[in-house]
């Protein structure tokens, strides 16, 4: 297998920043096809930064990134498009539309982009909610859900199009321990029964442990990567001591 | 007899029946997004005239996503051949378990469930009780805000002066420009429409005093008014709604802070000593924007001065101040109402800004109709 087809997404010296702030200097990095991979480091070391130049909302101020091997920072107008259509992206807080049901959310992408039937639309965004465990409130408004429902609702939305790749802002963010588990749970299921890549930020240690195949630690003083690996692996024998100890749970 | 699909889909199907009144449905190559569409409406078409009541559907050479195995549920549920019973073979696992997570409850739930309608007599009862509790709200809010200013200006330590000046800059000295142009626009127009039917009785000189007195006793004030509702009474609205949905109000109110006297005094204030300087600059800038007008008709300037000297009294310019302080008071303290009362949802801070902006300039004409039947009972 070349690089090319084992690797979905390529990060090649990725510089990122705000005005004359830089905030990752040349980072790079793999995603490797079928994977869970995780985005560590603590407040401010530029993990949803990083996230927002992965998903093309934000422009590197130098370096690229590839997706399937085509530029998501050089792509323009149609081809950019494309290349988003292929993967889901859950925000932090679910970012469902307040105006419409669940499940008018989920069908939501299915309305604007293919000629499917009524039925077949309901049927498929049905049965994503399904699989979120959410198919009982499939007509309730998002202010009348949890925040953990919030968010399954935002990954029933994020499948939708049968995307092979999905970014997770903070899924545990703002969730209870249970809540935060069965999420966690969701994510194994969906990687593995659906071979869907995930790329997730967390600060999460917990739902590292459980799901997360690689993960690399982000260090605000070097501005870049300060270790790459299984999460269980880099706990006993990460370079920096304090990666170490960050993963250990432990006051650096 | 076989009957074959279109050639340009990726996917056919073979229909074939037996001779035991059971049929046997080949489908073969890809169902996806793309392809589903038309698939779906021909099958059905080609499986409406069928009439049999066993159909058993080959799909072992068939690659599917979400939008194939829809279609594939809603044909293995009878949903294209009523009445007959339908067995999917050759699915495999890992498609059989997503297709697991179809369910023709979920769906019949969907189509049942129609948007709750109520009925007139509940509606009315609904928009009474709320009006009377935005009454009552409204009640506490105005005792509570005289009080809180009351205290405040004889306690002036009490008060976040800091913030009294930062509104004052914001909504006050940052509105001049706007406020000025307009009033200065307005007394252009005035003159020019009052010119004409004046000199019918030669009288085109007592535009200057209809200028002076209109600007300072009504649209001086009543402008300046306005204008700080929609610029800065629906900023009031915005900022404390949003504080509102950041739950930062419940933050004070936990803390043991009134919101009222927090966030609502000083503007309270702010926009009672602001109001009036404000309709200060409007008076001038309207007799600004007649004068030229005036001059062009050809008066002299020292002429025009004298008239609107003469013509306008102390009591004009009192009364015009006066409306302004009140007119600032309803302003700033309706705003602030507004933005208290925000609910919840993205939609909530538009509303209750669009409702600041309307109901402030309601209260202003109302206002200004309440003191025009009194000066004009004082004037008798």
């Amino acid at each position: 297998m070349n690089g090319a087809t084992r690797n979905l997404i390529e990060v090649r010296d990725l510089t990122v920043g705000y005005g004359n702030r830089v905030v990752l200097d040349k980072v790079n990095f793999d995603v490797r096809r079928g994977e869970v991979f995780a985005i560590l480091g603590a407040s401010g070391s530029g993990k949803s930064t990083l996230l927002k130049h992965l998903i093309g909302l934000y422009r590197p101020i130098g370096g690229d990134v590839l997706i399937s091997g085509a530029s998501i920072v050089q792509a323009e107008g149609e081809e950019r498009m494309r290349i988003l259509r292929k993967f889901g992206v859950l925000y932090q807080s679910g970012a469902l539309f307040g105006s419409l049901t669940t499940v008018e959310n989920v069908r939501l992408p299915l309305d604007e982009f293919t000629d499917l039937s009524e039925v077949a639309k309901d049927l498929i965004a049905l049965s994503k909610l399904r699989l979120v465990g959410l198919e009982s409130a499939a007509t309730r408004l998002p202010a009348d859900l949890s925040g953990g429902m919030q968010k399954r609702a935002g990954i029933a939305r994020a499948i939708v199009m049968d995307p092979c790749l999905l970014f997770l802002d903070e899924p545990s963010a703002g969730l209870d321990p249970i809540t935060s588990a069965g999420l966690d749970a969701l994510i194994r299921e969906l990687a593995h029964g659906l071979g869907i890549t995930f790329v997730m930020v967390t600060h999460e240690l917990a739902s590292i442990y459980s799901v997360a195949d690689r993960v690399i630690v982000l260090d605000p003083l070097i501005r870049g990567i300060a270790a790459e690996g299984a999460p269980a692996w880099l706990r006993e024998h990460a370079p920096e001591p304090w990666v170490r100890k960050f993963l250990n749970r432990e006051a650096a | 007899m076989p009957v074959s699909s279109p050639v340009e889909l990726p996917v056919r199907w073979e229909l074939s029946a037996r001779s035991d009144g059971t049929s046997r449905l080949v489908i073969t190559g890809e169902l996806d997004t793309e392809s589903t569409p038309l698939a779906w409406r021909n099958l059905e078409s080609e499986l409406a005239g069928i009439k049999t009541s066993r159909i058993e559907v080959d799909v072992q050479k068939l690659v599917c996503d979400s939008a194939g195995l829809a279609l594939l549920y809603h044909l293995s549920i009878g949903g294209m051949t009523p009445g007959a019973n339908v067995t999917l073979i050759g699915l495999n696992p890992e498609l059989q378990h997503l297709l697991r997570s179809f369910s023709k409850e979920d769906f019949e739930t969907l189509q049942e469930h129609e948007p709750t309608c109520s009925s007139i007599v509940e509606d009315v009862g609904a928009a009474t009780s709320t009006w009377l509790s935005d009454l009552r709200q409204q009640i506490e809010f105005i005792g509570e805000v005289t009080a809180g200013v009351i205290t405040s200006l004889v306690i002036p330590r009490r008060m976040h002066w800091k913030e009294v000046f930062r509104v004052f800059e914001a909504a006050g000295v940052n509105a001049l420009p706007v406020v000025s142009l307009l009033t200065f626009l307005v007394g252009m127009v005035i003159a020019f429409e009052s010119a004409q039917p004046l000199a019918q009785f030669g009288a085109q000189v007592f535009v200057a005093n209809l200028l002076g007195l209109v600007m300072s006793r009504e649209l001086g004030p009543v402008m300046a008014a306005i204008m700080l509702a929609g610029r800065s009474g629906s900023a009031f609205a915005a900022e404390l709604g949003t504080m509102k949905v950041n739950e930062e109000i419940n933050a004070l109110e936990t803390m043991g802070l009134s919101p009222v006297k927090f966030l609502v005094i000083q503007r309270v204030v702010a926009g009672i000593l602001l109001t009036p300087v404000l309709t200060v600059f409007a008076i001038y800038a309207g007799l600004l924007g007649g004068i030229p007008v005036l001059l062009g008709l050809g008066f002299p300037l020292r002429m025009v001065l004298l008239q609107i000297q003469t013509s306008l009294h102390f009591g004009d310019i009192a009364e015009g101040l006066s409306k302004s302080v009140a007119f600032g008071a309803i302003v700033a303290s309706v705003s602030c109402l507004r933005g208290l009362q925000t609910g919840e949802g993205p939609r909530a801070v538009g509303e209750s800004t669009t409702r600041s902006v309307v109901s402030s300039i309601l209260l202003i004409i109302f206002a200004d109709a309440i003191f025009a039947a009194i000066t004009y009972n004082l004037r008798k």
